[in-house]
């Protein structure tokens, strides 16, 4: 019997095998758009706050929106107030089912429905919160949207790319805009048209400082016997979308301006490989500085230290034994470092904050919210939305915590005004006793901090080019084994 | 006439179904040989299908410019692109290797070690053979994650410091902190136990004449080692490698850890881009399962039985390790055991008093105000001291997750071991019978596949429109039991062919009917073996990861919580649940210890 079913499977591999002829077909990169509805992607701007765009409205029509579109669009007309009774109509003694890559729309969901009971007092809603690690998000939306009626009203989610090219060009997520949202960035939910960010959050290069070493330039975490500590980018793909942006011109000028503010010889040590990256730049149809961001994606690949998470990275940066160590983390991570005999948030400096320091500063990426195509409880999820983006209450769940911006710049006003994360690192007098939980916020970390922003639009148009290329070198992790 | 001999035959045809029915073990057969059918070959099917599907957003849609319908171009990029050596032969040469390695450490580690506790007069034997089997209890990768604790350095691994750097100034090599040594160590260590329990079996119920008679002709002990006692044990050795070859190939958390890419790792980190291919990875490492049956199936042709404990013997001569050396080889395996059964139990607790992970300050200090109890104690999470985390004793998802673990743990347990023990009795009733054999097989094939590759076939097969099952318990029970039965069939088999068939004859004789046979003869002679199936399929659920790895989110059940703690780098949670994974099975283990006299190393050592 195993005798048989070994050669079927076998067999089954020759007929496979001999087909492979007739596979592939032409090279289009363009997907099948069936079934989306979704605005157009973002424009070549990236610098507001976390992707959202304002252009033209498009064309939307009508006559097949589907039935949760309808109601989003109804809902983007709608006050928050209004949208709370449409909610508490909707939802009251039901259950509620999110998902997201953030733990905590958990937390946020409680202040939801106290919110909703300051309209109706008699209002409850269970609800349950499900965060799946690394790339399940993706694998359990896409399941659920083969229900009529899906299990999740909405989501929290991020990675750009596989947002555009696995929700929201095969129809399975839909955005929508709270109308206060729109008012507070100076515009109207009509007039938007890319997705709608909760929050950007920064990752950013820090290092050990208990030796001597310093990194004065972003050219000194790929230089020759560094190692900087990040995510794996297979385990993480938003730190693949982050060497993705790199090859985008604005931020292929950083590289090119940091590299020429490096020293005579540094850059000779750099030089080779930046020539050598040429012809692939232009390979890849990328622009003139192209060669600096593949040059400094080659040498990155090629030395960073995988970890599993920015967890075990921040861990390891705060030891006084880490010397000399550095990484590229979420910021936030310092916030909940204990002071000990042999662990102190101060063994850490945030490079972009020291005077000297020149080029890009980490990457900035976004959280982003969808309704699920087939929600179950569509307006609930408006609702909630809109309480999360336009209210400081919403945000506090994120808010409360350093390195994390609301899209929302009234919200983000409020809760700087509460929270005062700029002085995160002073005492009670004022003084400065951890300088690198100062966090310097959003402006400052997107224009003299140099954030490289996720363009989820940029991200997928260049995933099987910049990407595929990417995957063809060899990590520092697998040097060991080829 | 002819009209006459048609209905003869036709009442001939009736009556010989009707007396195939009449026999309990021909309806288990015929019932579970098409469920089995069902539940083993369907996802292999499901699986199938993926490899071929185009996936939206992924590879494949960019190779064919479409984002629906089927191609091969999985196929074609996988096993001709110029990523083919990094995405499928270096992950396959890897696998194998490990799988290769582990086979070897598990064996003669767990093998030299059934010998001296069954066959010498060693020390501390009862102490020993306890403690033996704790690293099978843990889940495998903590054991990864002590490994990394110890020996990391920021010479070498460029990270902060481990126990043995910090203590003692000493950074071991790249080679020995990550890749195949570290990983075929952890699960060669992992696994070792299975091979003690199962050569064990052998070395204690083997009869000793054979090499009394060698010795007396005075034949070398070289040769009397390698052509009588090894002979012997061969079965036990080939059981061994069955079981932990396909377990290793499938393991995801200890290359995962330790950094090196196997075809699991791979699967992985492939799925989101490679969605297609990395089925086809999976489907590799299916084929290893069934190579691995066919090549079990020819090399134990002659004996046609996978038994692994043997006949009652006359007696069993013991070998004297001279009055020191049995002390010594004792203290040295108390040694060696406690660094891989003690010692990670202890750095989980003192984990969970650390003040941040992994900062052993009260250590190098003396001080021991360094250590804390906010691990175990923060309520609610305005400071952000926990990473958003409440503590131990309050954290909902911790607590949540165990009621689902033990949720699955038991209806696996009970589904399996019933359905399990069913067959292996069936079975044993027509050992010769086609169907019987083919039964038995494709009952015994989930377990050869490894647990990553079954999860993600079942995770295909059970998210679709009609069903959709993931994260559901549904899913998780249907998929650990498909995967456990064969704990259960194989001890169940094994013990039913040690019962004389005259015993249940005389029932039969007597006119019981076949549910009092059961439950009045067969399960009480049998009782240990089979609430050994039954215990395996618990403890073995209780901390499973790679099987339910695609199957549920973090928070659903304890080893998938384990798995986020641990790469969220939170050690006191995942050490807290290490420790009440450990405390869970022990209790178990000692119940049905109590109440059945049956245990895991099934008295191997000392009784």
């Amino acid at each position: 019997m195993k005798k048989k079913a070994l050669s079927l499977l076998l067999a089954g591999c020759i007929v496979v095998g001999s087909l492979v002829g007739c596979g592939g077909g032409g090279q289009q990169t363009a997907a099948d758009s069936s079934g989306t509805t979704q605005a157009a992607a973002p424009a070549d701007d990236t610098s507001d706050a976390g992707g959202e765009k304002e252009e033209a409205a498009p064309v939307v029509d009508e006559a097949n929106l589907t039935e949760v579109q309808k109601i989003i669009k109804e809902a983007e007309g709608m006050s928050m107030e209004e949208l709370a009774k449409k909610a508490i109509e909707e939802s009251n003694g039901q259950t509620f089912y999110g998902v997201g890559n953030s733990s905590r729309g958990k937390a946020a969901l409680p202040l939801f429905i106290e919110y909703l009971q300051t309209i109706d007092p008699s209002y409850t809603m269970e609800f349950e919160w499900q965060q799946p690690k690394n790339n399940k998000i993706f694998e359990q939306l896409s399941a659920d949207s083969l229900k009529d009626q899906g299990t999740f009203a909405m989501t929290l989610i991020q990675d750009g790319n596989q947002i555009e090219s696995k929700m929201v060009q095969t129809g399975i997520l839909d955005t929508y805009i709270p109308k206060e949202w729109a008012q507070a960035n100076g515009t109207t939910p009509d007039a938007v048209t890319g997705y709608l960010p909760l929050q950007t959050l920064n990752k950013v290069f820090e290092y050990n400082c208990t030796g001597s070493k310093e990194y004065k330039n972003c050219w000194d975490f790929v230089a020759e016997g560094t190692h900087a500590l990040f995510m794996d980018i297979d385990s993480e793909v938003v730190g693949k979308n982050f060497l993705y942006m790199l090859t985008e011109d604005r931020y292929a000028a950083w590289l090119k301006e940091a590299f020429e503010a490096l020293d005579a010889e540094s850059q000779a040590k750099f030089q080779p490989v930046i020539d050598e990256m040429d012809s692939e730049a232009a390979d890849l149809g990328l622009g003139a500085d192209g060669k600096y961001a593949l040059a400094w994606i080659k040498l990155w690949v090629e030395s960073y230290n995988a970890q599993t998470d920015d967890g075990p990275i921040c861990n390891t940066l705060v030891t006084d034994s880490a010397t000399d160590q550095a990484g590229l983390l979420v910021y936030s991570k310092l916030r909940s470092v204990e002071e000990s005999a042999t662990v102190s948030v101060n063994n850490v400096k945030v490079a972009a904050y020291q005077d000297d320091y020149k080029g890009i500063g980490g990457y900035g990426y976004c959280h982003y919210l969808f309704l699920t195509d087939n929600s179950p409880l569509p307006w609930t999820a408006c609702a909630f939305i809109a309480y999360m983006t336009c209210t400081e209450d919403g945000f506090s769940a994120w808010g409360k915590d350093m390195g994390g911006y609301s899209s929302n710049p009234d919200v983000a006003a409020a809760t700087e005004a509460t929270y005062g994360h700029s002085k995160g690192g002073c005492d009670e007098e004022g003084n400065v006793v951890y300088d690198c939980k100062n966090d310097r916020g959003y402006d400052w970390w997107t224009t003299d901090g140099q954030l490289v922003l996720e363009d989820p639009e940029y991200c997928a148009s260049v995933s099987f080019t910049v990407g595929s290329w990417i995957e063809l070198l060899t990590k520092y992790s697998d040097a060991a084994e080829e | 006439m002819g009209e006459t001999a048609k209905k003869q035959s036709f009442a001939i045809f009736i009556n010989k179904i009707k007396t195939y029915f009449m026999k309990p073990q021909n309806v288990i057969l015929l019932l579970f040989g098409i469920l089995l059918t069902f539940t083993t070959v369907a996802p292999i099917v499901a699986i199938v299908e993926d490899t071929l599907k185009i996936h939206p957003g992924t590879i494949d849609q960019h190779l064919t410019g479409r984002s629906s319908g089927y191609s091969v171009a999985n196929y074609t990029d996988l096993f001709t692109s110029r990523l083919a050596k990094t995405n499928l032969w270096i992950p396959v040469w890897n696998t194998v290797l490990l799988a290769v390695f582990t086979c070897l450490i598990s064996i003669l580690f767990g093998g030299v070690f059934a010998f001296l506790v069954t066959r010498t007069n060693l020390k501390f034997k009862k102490y020993l053979s306890s403690i033996f089997i704790f690293p099978y209890i843990m889940p495998q990768w903590t054991l990864a994650v002590v490994w990394q604790n110890l020996f990391n350095s920021n010479v070498v691994t460029g990270t902060a410091n481990g126990l043995l750097v910090s203590l003692f100034g000493i950074a071991m090599p790249k080679w020995w902190c990550q890749g195949l040594f570290p990983s075929a160590i952890v699960l060669g260590l992992h696994y070792a136990p299975f091979a003690y329990i199962m050569i064990g079996g052998i070395f204690r119920n083997m009869d000793a004449n054979l090499e009394e008679a060698a010795t007396i002709l005075d034949t070398p002990k070289w040769k009397i080692m390698s052509r009588v006692t090894l002979p012997m044990v061969k079965p036990a050795i080939l059981s061994t490698i069955l079981l932990v070859f396909g377990s290793a190939m499938g393991s995801y958390p200890v290359p995962h850890y330790l950094g090196l890419t196997t075809l699991s790792t791979k699967y992985v980190s492939m799925n989101s881009k490679y969605t297609g291919e990395a089925s086809i990875l999976a489907i590799i490492m299916m084929i290893f399962g069934i190579l691995i049956l066919g090549i079990n199936q020819a090399s134990l042709k002659s004996r046609k039985s996978y038994t692994t404990v043997t006949g009652k013997s006359g007696q069993i001569s013991k070998i004297n390790l001279g009055k020191i050396g049995k002390y010594v080889i004792g203290i040295l395996f108390i040694f060696i055991t406690f660094f891989t059964s003690i010692f990670p139990i202890l750095s989980f607790a003192i984990e969970t008093f650390l003040p941040n992970p992994g900062d052993y300050s009260f250590l190098y200090t003396g001080d021991l105000s360094h250590l804390t109890t906010k691990w175990w104690m923060t309520r609610g999470n305005q400071t952000g001291a926990l990473y958003g985390q409440q503590g131990i004793l309050f954290n909902g998802m911790i607590w949540k997750a165990l009621k689902g673990t033990l949720l699955v743990a038991v209806a696996c347990a009970l589904i399996a071991g019933t359905i399990g023990t069913l067959i292996g009795y069936a079975v044993s009733k027509n050992r010769r019978n086609k169907w019987a054999n083919y039964v038995n097989n494709v009952a015994f094939l989930p377990y050869l596949m490894p647990s990553l590759a079954v999860g993600a076939a079942f995770f295909i097969l059970f998210s679709n429109e009609r069903i959709n099952l993931f994260n559901t318990y549904a899913l998780l029970i249907i998929a650990g039991t498909v995967k456990y039965i064969p704990f259960a069939s194989r001890s169940a088999l094994n013990s039913m062919l040690q019962l004389s068939g005259e015993i249940e004859e005389a029932a039969i004789i007597q006119g019981l009917p076949w549910f009092k046979r059961m439950f009045r003869i067969i399960v009480p002679i049998q009782k240990s073996s089979i609430i050994s199936g039954f215990m395996l399929p618990f403890m073995t659920c209780l901390r499973e990861l790679s099987l339910f790895l695609l199957l549920c989110t973090q928070g659903f059940i304890l080893s998938t919580t384990l798995d986020y703690f641990d790469e969220m780098g939170l050690y006191a949670f995942s050490s807290a649940i290490n420790l009440i994974l450990i405390v869970l099975i022990l209790v178990f283990n000692t119940l049905v210890n109590k109440l059945t006299g049956a245990s895991l190393d099934e008295g191997i050592g000392g009784n």
